[in-house]
């Protein structure tokens, strides 16, 4: 289905990839699970999918730490697995910085949208259809964002999800905003100033007369002890490997957690060809609550029974969705399989597995928010922050507007709504006028709104209680840092996050505490018995993204010799 | 609880090492702490012996002091060194510290430090670029020189903070949380703080950039300044560098901890937002302060920083302020000024010896109050 296949070399040996694969979809295809060891020797693989948990790293062309998650296969790439400390002096011979630093670009359009899915496209297509002139950065080469993932290259669209999001970028384009893929954005400072990395070197400095932030959200792991084992990922990085590239996970899959997601990605998997053991949700099954389940058919009943004809599906493929049930424990079988023991009614039951993919609900990445000074509240309901908002969506930040699950867990329609009234909050606020009919998108965004509130009755959005887990279950997946090591660390003083981080190391690792960070903030407010706010998480820091030196070098002179 | 004979307020590693001390003498000791912005907790980790250029260029009015002070930071490191061997391991290594010069004027202002310092006892010695070539062959192939101070060194300060504070507990020193905000002389001192108060026989001042606000209102004009300064960590490389890293003219520290990660700092400004606050990263400082450590250190250019942060680091006048207050005997202030870090330990001790009357082996009259009196 995608043409001029590419050889590339892992370890020495050949490997092929189709056209527009990424390095970790063929490493899938291939049977290649582990794709680095960390500094205490687990091996690690694929797990978070987009780009946040830094545990994919392999080096490509000499060149370290590229997310295999986020690089394509190119022909003739030799790739390795990442070297957990790299000696200093082969450094200088790789990376470092280009022998003519690329001149960086300011960019000062007048808006901003940092994320290029549901949210973020529908802002840009109605600023640059009132006439703004816009830029859309995303992270990913291929914009669409996790709802609307696009195939890579010249694959076919797999159904109506990903042509929707196709036509949304065509729209987007077609307004007149330009979007730029492949954009690393480390930093974020009062102006709004924002320091960001294109994929060919190039530093990019931007200042935008208004910005709107729609980065949307990153998927809430089964903590559990095995949980960093390779073959264990996000169900969001089973459903980009299937989605995007056309790659199964496995050919054993189960899918567990809670929401709507693990429904779809099993159904998709199941059809792809995978053989899903089961789906373990943790929240009790809808025909126990008739109630709640005539509530969300009544908020949306087109959804509702995409959601039903989802159930449907799963039984005709003979996949089991087993509820009221979680993840008790996974481990590592020799041949690198994986035994994945869940936990129902008391009962415990062990599945062979060849891939596990977990989803427990979803956390916002709002770390530009949280730099820039936003404000939050915390939503106990969902277990994460929230940002405060104005009705047409701007944040307590002058110039600043927020869409989107980066905002809390929202859902891709109420993302779309919020994107259509940011972009024209935004568009005016630069002088444009839009004929954008708020009104409808107001209304779309109440009915999106009122049926998310509905779906996730159903489900289990609050974050699991980690009282009865293990002390040997990592928290920190980066500095290895387990729960019984946290615990320890709250004994003498955990007064606040900050305290017991420099006691245990928690958070200070490659993915910057984004799995960790969650799970510690709720421990110390548990243990201090104070409810949670914005100063309960880690304090925001750049690099929003690790960044290299040569990059923070190669800004500098760009930044010197325009002064 | 019985009132302690002695309350510290500061809970950094100057008031951690007086609280040592005075349990060890045996006294009946209380640490209050505010946790708001502790020097100590933003630490990077250098142990401090030659004179900073830093230093010299931005407060030149107070170098003659710093010069002075030159036998006091000797003493700290060995101060350090008997806590490693009593309490460590905190990943200390005293290899030294090397201050790099990119042309000759900055080595010849190398070699006339070098000379004055060696008058002060330091162990200085000026390399040029094939003996750096020895042992620093990772630098940068502008570097031409250096002077490399054999006293210098570094340790992990979040693996000392934990030991000491632990070595505290152990001791049975009490360990609380407030911010202290007045103090009242009578026949004891009673503390005011914003959750509770406080009476004690003698108090330690330790509070770095927070003392001048406590003991201005007992006829002291301590100007104690809070100083926010920024600082990057990258992720881990395999060990190479083992001295501390700075330069002559240029504001720098660099140095590889035993984590293997490269802590780059030196005095790049953060933005303050007032002292109670956490300071602000800036963008030119993380720009600024990477990009020379990349040019000096090319063979760190491949890593990626994963983090900054800004800690406030405290200035007096370039010398310590030790000794009791007139007019206030049972209040002691203990602020190590520039270098608080190196300082801390052999400061704290000394204002316990002094407390406790105990004869102390350092002759601390240089850094008496007399010369703040209001």
């Amino acid at each position: 289905m995608m043409s001029d296949p590419v050889t590339f070399f892992f370890e020495g040996e050949a490997l092929s990839a189709r056209n527009g694969q990424s390095l970790a979809a063929a490493l899938t295809d291939a049977g290649q699970r582990v794709f680095r060891h960390t500094g205490k020797g687990s091996p690690r693989g694929v797990f978070c999918g987009m780009g946040v948990c830094q545990d994919c790293l392999v080096s490509v062309d000499g060149q370290p730490n590229q997310r295999a998650c986020m690089t394509l296969a190119r022909d003739g790439a030799l790739v390795q697995r990442q070297v957990a400390r790299p000696e200093l002096e082969s450094k200088a011979d790789f990376d470092g910085k280009p022998a003519q630093p690329l001149a960086a670009r300011e960019l000062t359009p007048d808006v901003l949208v940092i994320g290029g899915g549901a949210g973020g496209l529908n802002a840009a297509a109605v600023a640059a259809s009132a006439g703004a002139s816009v830029l859309v950065l995303d992270e990913r080469k291929v914009a669409g964002g996790q709802y609307f993932k696009q195939p890579a290259a010249d694959a076919p669209l797999l159904d109506a999800q990903q042509s929707d999001g196709a036509d949304l970028l065509a729209a987007a384009r077609e307004a007149g905003a330009e979007l730029l893929g492949g954009v690393e954005i480390w930093g974020a400072f009062a102006g709004p100033l924002l320091y960001a990395v294109a994929p060919d070197g190039t530093p990019l400095v931007l200042r935008p007369k208004q910005l709107i932030v729609a980065t949307g959200a990153y998927e809430r792991p089964c903590m559990v002890p095995g949980w960093t084992l390779p073959g264990v990922m996000t169900t969001g990085a089973a459903q980009t490997l299937w989605r995007s590239y056309r790659s199964l996970p496995g050919r054993r899959v189960a899918v567990c957690g809670s929401g709507p997601l693990n429904l779809q990605v099993a159904l998709e998997l199941a059809r792809g060809g995978a053989e899903v053991r089961l789906v373990a949700e943790s929240a009790p099954s809808p025909l126990k609550r008739p109630a709640s389940a005539m509530a969300l058919l009544l908020a949306g009943p087109k959804l509702a029974l995409a959601g039903s004809g989802m159930l449907l599906g799963l039984r005709r493929a003979g996949v089991p969705v087993h509820y009221d049930t979680g993840l008790a424990a996974i481990a590592a079988n020799t041949d690198g399989s994986l035994r994945a023991t869940f936990r129902r009614n008391g009962r415990e039951e062990t599945t062979e597995l060849d891939a596990l993919c977990m989803n427990d609900g979803f956390e916002p990445q709002n770390e530009i928010l949280r730099l820039l000074g936003a404000d939050m509240h915390y939503d106990p309901a969902f277990g994460h922050l929230r940002c405060t908002r104005t009705d047409s969506l701007s944040t307590s930040v002058d110039g600043v507007y927020a869409v989107g699950d980066c905002c809390g867990l929202g859902g891709a329609p109420a993302a779309a709504a919020e994107g259509r009234i940011a972009g024209a909050a935004a568009a005016a606020a630069c002088g444009f006028a839009t004929h954008e009919d708020l009104w409808s998108s107001r209304q779309a965004l109440a009915g999106a709104r009122r049926f998310q509130k509905r779906l996730w009755a159903l489900h289990d959005p609050a974050p699991r209680n980690l009282d009865t887990l293990p002390d040997d279950t990592l928290i920190c997946r980066c500095e290895e840092v387990t729960l019984g090591q946290f615990r320890n660390g709250m004994a003498d003083d955990a007064d606040h996050i900050g305290t017991v981080k420099r006691v245990t190391r928690v958070g200070m690792g490659c993915c910057q505490g984004r799995y960790c960070g969650p799970v510690a903030a709720r421990l110390v407010a548990n243990a201090t018995g104070r409810s949670l706010t914005d100063h309960s998480y880690f304090a925001p820091r750049v690099p929003i993204k690790p960044v290299s030196i040569g990059t923070l070098m190669a800004t500098q002179e760009a930044l010197d010799a325009k002064a | 609880m019985p009132k302690p004979e002695l309350l510290i307020v500061g809970g950094g590693i100057t008031g951690l090492c007086a609280a040592i001390s005075a349990a060890q003498q045996g006294a009946r000791v209380t640490l209050v702490d505010a946790a708001v912005n502790a020097g100590t907790t933003a630490n990077a980790g250098s142990l401090h012996v030659q004179l900073q250029s830093r230093f010299m260029r931005l407060y030149p009015e107070q170098a003659p002091n710093v010069e002075a002070s030159l036998p006091l930071y000797l003493r700290a490191v060995r101060e350090w060194d008997a806590l490693e061997a009593t309490h460590g391991p905190f990943e200390m290594v005293r290899k030294g510290g090397l201050m790099l010069a990119e042309d000759a004027e900055q080595l010849a202002f190398l070699e006339t430090k070098a000379r004055r310092e060696a008058d002060k006892g330091l162990d200085v010695e000026i390399l040029d670029r094939a003996a750096l070539e020895r042992i620093a062959p990772w630098l940068g192939p502008q570097i031409i020189g250096a002077e490399l101070c054999r006293d210098e060194g570094k340790l992990n300060p979040l693996a000392a903070n934990i030991r000491l504070q632990a070595v505290a507990r152990s001791l049975g020193v009490s360990l609380v949380r407030d911010r202290i905000t007045s103090l009242l002389i009578g026949s004891d001192v009673q503390l005011r703080g914003e959750t509770d108060s406080y009476r004690a026989d003698q108090v330690i001042i330790a509070a770095a950039w927070g003392a001048g606000d406590l003991v201005s209102g007992l006829g002291l004009a301590l100007p104690s300044r809070a100083e926010p300064l920024h600082m990057n960590i990258t992720e881990p490389a395999a060990a190479g560098i083992e001295h501390l890293i700075q330069h002559a003219e240029r504001s720098i520290t660099l140095k590889q901890l035993q984590s293997g990660q490269i802590v780059i700092g030196g005095g790049w400004p953060a933005q303050s937002r007032g002292n109670h606050a956490v300071p602000e990263v800036l963008a030119t400082s993380m720009l600024g302060n990477v990009a020379l450590a990349g040019r000096l250190v090319p063979g760190i250019t491949g890593l990626r920083v994963i983090r900054t942060w800004a800690g406030m680091n405290t200035t007096i006048d370039g010398k310590t302020a030790l000794g009791r207050l007139a007019g206030a005997e049972r209040v002691i202030v203990a602020v190590p000024g520039d270098a608080g870090y190196t300082l801390g330990p052999l400061v704290g001790r000394l204002a316990a010896e002094l407390a406790g009357d105990v004869p102390g082996d350092v002759d601390i009259a240089p850094f008496s109050l007399a010369r703040f009196a209001a």
